[in-house]
């Protein structure tokens, strides 16, 4: 009971909570539990980062326990604040009943929506009771283990177990530290939390960003023959997730086979979550209003870039980059340029610090 | 230049999985060739057509690939780089547009389409069927289970088939060496590793010796692992059996460290 209350917190309730942050600064009608959640999610990895990385360099002992404390603290001030902003300006909220949504769906689309969530509970069965074999979990699985039972990050060889320096290559990578956390906080050993509950998290949150993606893609102006694109949008996602594997390389074989690992979730959740802001900047629609929120998501889904994997940072600014130009080019407003290499700030001072951490042995 | 052209030449045919017969990656070009004819709205197509050109004129790029390489110092994880195409969004987009009021035919076209060009994920061989919640083999926590201390650490030395497993269930047990010796690229020395794995028959007064540096507290022998002396008369002790592994204990090291 203990370890479900903690699940709950952790997995549900807290990212929730700071969710409806940037969610307040979003236009009305963009207000949705579905972007509330994920803001939540990309706003904890976000706070979690800024909390764990100058733990990892600059604490010397049990620094697992003092990341772990701080993050608590913050996570649930952040949650408090968010639930405060919520409740101030809850008439604004626009929200319409899940059963009026269904009722509005032709036969058709019904039919599809159950297609759909058919896959996902095949895949979610999947990753419960098959396991997929990957070496790199000797690493990435073995730091979670070791931070939830030695309270300390990135200080032992997860291969051996004897002490070792910080190799930065993945002590800015702190999403096994997050996985840590849950396990500790609910109790629960990391190796069947890396296993058994994150694909139970993960995967839904990846298709709720592919759900965004194609809302935006078929929904943007409401029509009707659009809107029912988007269940069929959503089954073609599942299967390409299924049937992605013609290689070991590729984001949707990371997907499905190593979903608890931190490259897997760049792969799969933040990338994408990039192309939902890039369409979501320009929806087609009147501007209505603020949209500082997206701009914030877009900044903590940056930084969850950096908490996944060193090498997302550096891709997600790459992505930026190109799609910054391309979109100054077709949209004339070259501002967009400026705003992008803004929202990349965090990933610019994150390869500062890998670059300062991964040389500075040659300034001793 | 033209030399690491033709690598990233590779690297994309082996990411694409042309030599297993996997052509996603046909849809996928076919589909971005389509979107350029006539994807109409300025942002979609920044987004889903002069945005993915760029990034595999760059991928392709001998330039941008040294410069990428250099500042990584990892030319293993180039591939990535094809993960900003998002070819699975790409091409559901494109090809939904192109069905376009053929829904429901169009949507049985493109399942059929992504099945035979793609692969499905749980025919790999490394999917099986879990044995427990930790998704790790019942043997391995067996055997952890049976020598881990109730306080401190101790050192074990296990067969290669266990390495990836152990420390994944209890970072009580330590290793003498672990998974880095298993990837035959990184190309690491170790003499313990030479002793256990690499020999065809265990020379049984030199492994002990070596295992007793660390000092291996246990070790753990498959059945058939064939060794020119028993460990027992080399001050081991059979402790139990585990399926199919051995496990002796040193009976001249002390436990927990």
């Amino acid at each position: 009971m203990v370890q479900l209350i903690g699940l709950l917190l952790w997995l549900v309730i807290i990212p929730v909570g700071i969710g409806l942050i940037p969610v307040h600064f979003l236009a009305a009608d963009k207000r949705k539990p579905g972007i509330v959640l994920l803001a939540g999610y990309f706003g904890m990895w976000a706070v979690f980062e800024v909390v764990t990385i100058p733990a990892v360099i600059f604490v010397k002992y049990n620094n697992f326990k003092v990341a772990s404390g701080c993050f608590m603290a913050l996570a649930i001030l952040c949650a408090a604040a968010g639930i405060w902003l919520a409740c101030r300006d809850r008439k604004e909220w626009k929200l319409t009943s899940p059963v009026l949504l269904v009722r509005e769906l032709s036969w058709a689309e019904r039919v599809e929506w159950l297609l759909f969530f058919i896959l996902l509970f095949f895949q979610l069965y999947k990753a419960a009771a098959y396991t997929s074999f990957d070496g790199d979990d000797a690493y990435y699985v073995v730091e979670s283990l070791i931070a939830q039972q030695a309270d300390v990050m990135y200080k032992i060889l997860p291969y051996t177990g004897r002490p070792t320096d910080l190799d930065v290559r993945h002590v800015l990578a702190v999403f096994p530290m997050w996985v840590a956390f849950v396990a500790a906080k609910s109790d629960i050993h990391a190796t069947i939390v890396s296993h058994l509950i994150m694909p139970m998290v993960l995967i839904p949150l990846t298709y709720l960003v592919y759900y965004e993606v194609g809302k935006l893609l078929f929904d943007g102006n409401a029509q009707k023959k659009q809107r029912e694109n988007l269940p069929v949008f959503m089954i073609v996602m599942a299967m390409f997730q299924m049937f992605g594997n013609v290689s070991i390389y590729t984001n949707e074989t990371f997907f499905l086979t190593r979903t608890w690992q931190g490259k897997a979730v760049a792969g799969s959740l933040v990338i994408p979550a990039l192309f939902w802001m890039f369409l979501s900047i320009y929806d087609g629609r009147k501007k209505k209003g603020k949209d500082i929120g997206l701009w914030i998501l877009f900044v903590c889904i940056n930084m969850t870039a950096g908490v996944c994997s060193s090498i997302a940072v550096f891709l997600a600014c790459i992505l930026m980059a190109v799609t910054a130009f391309c979109l100054a080019f077709t949209q004339r407003d070259y501002k967009v340029i400026i705003k992008m290499a803004a929202v990349c700030i965090p990933n610019v001072i994150y390869m500062m610090i890998y670059v300062v951490m991964g040389y500075s042995y040659l300034l001793k | 230049m033209w030399g690491i052209f033709l690598e990233s030449v590779v690297i994309f045919k082996n990411y694409m999985g042309f030599h297993e017969n996997g052509y996603l990656a046909g849809i996928y070009l076919f589909v971005l060739l389509y979107l350029w004819l006539t994807e109409k709205e300025k942002h979609k197509r920044a987004v889903f057509v002069y945005a993915p050109t760029l990034l595999l004129l760059m991928f392709f790029c001998p330039l941008f690939r040294k410069i990428f390489v250099r500042l990584l110092e990892d030319s293993e994880t180039y591939y990535r780089l094809l993960w900003l195409l998002q070819m699975s969004i790409v091409s559901a987009y494109g090809l939904i547009k192109l069905c376009g009021r053929h829904r429901r035919i169009g949507l049985a076209v493109i399942c059929v389409a992504i099945i035979a060009c793609g692969n499905y994920v749980y025919d790999s061989e490394h999917i099986t069927k879990a044995e427990n919640a930790y998704h790790l083999p019942q043997e391995a926590i067996d055997i952890v289970d049976l020598i881990e201390p109730e306080e401190g650490r101790i050192t074990a030395l296990v067969p290669a088939d266990l390495i990836y497993f152990v420390r994944q269930y209890s970072t009580n047990i330590e290793l003498p060496y672990g998974r880095e010796m298993l990837i035959a690229r990184w190309d690491y020395h170790h003499a313990m590793y030479e002793a256990m794995e690499e020999a065809d028959i265990i020379e049984t007064e030199t492994f002990a010796e070596l295992a007793r540096q660390y000092p291996c507290a246990y070790v753990i022998l498959k059945e058939d692992r064939k060794t020119d002396k028993p460990l027992t008369e080399c001050g081991y002790a059979l402790y139990e059996q585990v399926g199919d592994y051995l496990i002796y204990k040193d009976l001249e090291t002390d436990d927990a460290i």
